[in-house]
């Protein structure tokens, strides 16, 4: 529990990061290391505006895709906290999970229809949600289990 | 660890940095970079090396971080060289608007001191194409962001690998 509870606080914080400017859009202290920390998200995301979301006259720090991707997971991580027992490392889940973004990432760079920002958050909530599963399961399979970590009994 | 093994996680993370640079790859890819070069490190170390699976969660970490490290050190020169090149970059291009912005507040002392630490950064840059404060804030968060990406990539890539060989 107390593993699950680091990886959602870091979850927390990471996602907090791309979102703090636009909840945040009149704190001096946010605007000062805007740039910084926008250069920061820059070495994990394109950043292009069109595939952006815009709140309080702010752009989110990452794409569609991107902030899909990581409120999927911490979504997810804060439900672990609560049940979620043992999750197992399911790869067929993991693949079709990507299929949708896949598809929607190839349909969208052919043009067979337009980039929607809500199919991409769509798509990144669902492939998040399912690698956060699985990254869990690798995590604790590995390592929780290990016998200088198990409390004593 | 030999050099034979700090090949892959070389490749695989110049490969990381070159495709992070390209911003139409960056498109496709996004955060799937990093990660996905950690899980070809292990898949070239195999090759390689002709290490055995089952891979060990340390060693795959280990490669995840390793991977991670290079990617960070090669995407913070490719930056560095582009900043020299042009003695400009999008941190100094949007700093011109954090300063409107802030105008209009009455910043304390703490503020006020980060401000003149960005303006000495971006004087730097323009005049001599580079800034030591700039460079070591870069690879600083590179190697933070790049190295947990890789480790994430690492597992991913254990788990992949392990069961695929036992599955044969």
């Amino acid at each position: 529990m107390t593993l699950r509870f680091i990886i959602f606080i870091a979850l927390f914080t990471w996602s907090a990061g791309f979102l703090l400017s636009s909840i945040f859009p009149d704190s001096a202290y946010i605007i000062i290391v805007q740039p910084f920390l926008k250069k920061i998200y820059g070495s994990v995301c394109h950043q292009r505006i069109e595939k952006t979301f815009l709140l309080n006259g702010h752009y989110f720090l990452v794409c569609a895709r991107c902030t899909g991707i990581y409120l999927g997971a911490l979504v997810i991580s804060l439900i672990s906290l609560f049940s979620l027992p043992g999750p197992t490392e399911n790869f067929k889940l993991l693949s079709i999970s990507a299929i949708p973004m896949i598809i929607d990432v190839t349909a969208t760079t052919t043009g067979i229809y337009p980039y929607s920002k809500f199919i991409a958050l769509s798509t990144g909530l669902f492939f998040g949600s399912a690698v956060f599963v699985y990254i869990l399961a690798v995590i604790e399979n590995n390592f929780v289990d290990k016998p200088f970590i198990n409390e004593p009994e | 660890m030999n050099r034979n093994k700090l090949l892959p996680s070389l490749v695989c993370g110049f490969g990381a940095a070159v495709l992070t640079t390209v911003p139409g790859v960056k498109n496709f890819a996004c955060c799937l970079i990093v990660p996905v070069a950690a899980i070809i490190s292990i898949n070239l170390d195999h090759k390689i090396n002709r290490s055995e699976f089952p891979i060990k969660a340390g060693q795959a970490i280990l490669f995840g971080v390793l991977t991670g490290i290079f990617a960070a050190l090669f995407s913070t020169f490719f930056d560095l060289l582009t900043t020299y090149l042009t003695h400009t970059n999008d941190f100094i291009e949007a700093l011109p608007q954090t300063e409107d912005y802030i105008r209009q507040y009455k910043l304390e002392t703490l503020l006020s001191q980060t401000m003149i630490i960005f303006k000495q950064m971006s004087n730097d840059i323009t005049s001599y194409g580079f800034s030591f404060f700039y460079a070591f804030a870069m690879l600083m968060s590179n190697l933070f962001v790049d190295v947990i990406f890789g480790m994430i990539g690492g597992l991913v890539g254990m788990s992949f690998f392990n069961k695929r060989t036992t599955n044969i």
